[in-house]
């Protein structure tokens, strides 16, 4: 009996071990987890007050090759649609700022970005893979996940984006 | 003094598994990974000159992709 106790505890052990290191994907249908991170000019964006609007959220990093293509596509959906209706919030994950904003410099983009070295926001999501997205609804609920990029996404997204807001966007 | 040892090797191969639990890389931390040093390759041109270079004078079948006879004339 102590013997069959103490595998237990051992093969518990092991499987604690193990499934600690595996963090689990935020699904659409889920609500979106809160974050509060500062933007680059270190003023603070809660995803809270974004409550009302469709908000497109992207992780992104400087050393993500699809990144090149995804933010300046993205920036130019953002201004396909009201302000009062959607806001397009990214994340930056580079460990060091500067690799950012070198990266912006070279792709400028007029959306919020805040800033996420630590990773914390990434893992609160449970991304697993570079870059992800995550489609929010007005209450907050992801309604839609997205890893990786190719142009032809933008597409999809821009009619998703329409049906959640129920106008549909204007070309700019 | 049996049992202890068999404690003790069951703590320390417990430890040992511990240890090869380690963290995995996750997707917002490949930053360094993704550094130009971090590359296999110094120059990926010359690389893949080398390749086509050991692929036709070898003719190792499936070594380094799809493989000719050794006839270098692929």
């Amino acid at each position: 009996m102590y013997k069959l106790m103490r595998a237990n505890v051992v093969v518990a052990a092991i499987v604690l071990t193990l499934s600690a290191t595996i963090a689990a994907a935020v699904e659409p249908g889920s609500p979106a987890p809160g974050f509060d991170a500062p933007t680059f000019d270190n003023k603070p964006i809660r995803l809270v007050d974004y409550r009302g609007k469709v908000v497109f959220v992207d992780f992104w990093a400087s050393w993500c090759s699809p990144c090149r293509q995804s933010l300046p596509l993205y920036d130019k959906l953002s201004g396909e649609f009201p302000t009062s209706d959607f806001a397009v919030v990214a994340i930056n994950v580079d460990e060091n700022a500067a690799d950012a904003k070198k990266f912006l410099a070279e792709h400028p983009v007029k959306y919020t970005i805040v800033q996420n070295p630590k990773g914390d926001i990434p893992k609160a999501f449970g991304i697993d893979g570079m870059p992800s997205s995550y489609l929010i609804d007005r209450d907050g609920t992801i309604r839609d996940r997205h890893v990786g990029f190719e142009p032809k996404d933008i597409d999809a997204l821009r009619g998703e984006i329409a049906k959640l807001i129920g106008a549909p966007a204007h070309a700019s | 003094m049996r049992r202890d040892l068999r404690t003790f090797a069951l703590l320390f191969i417990g430890l040992l598994m511990a240890g090869c639990a380690t963290t995995p890389v996750q997707p917002w931390e490949r930053g360094r990974l993704a550094r130009w040093d971090m590359r296999w390759d110094s120059d990926p041109m010359q690389a893949a000159a080398f390749e086509h270079a050991h692929f036709s004078k070898e003719g190792t079948s499936g070594e380094i992709g799809a493989a000719g006879g050794g006839c270098g004339c692929n």
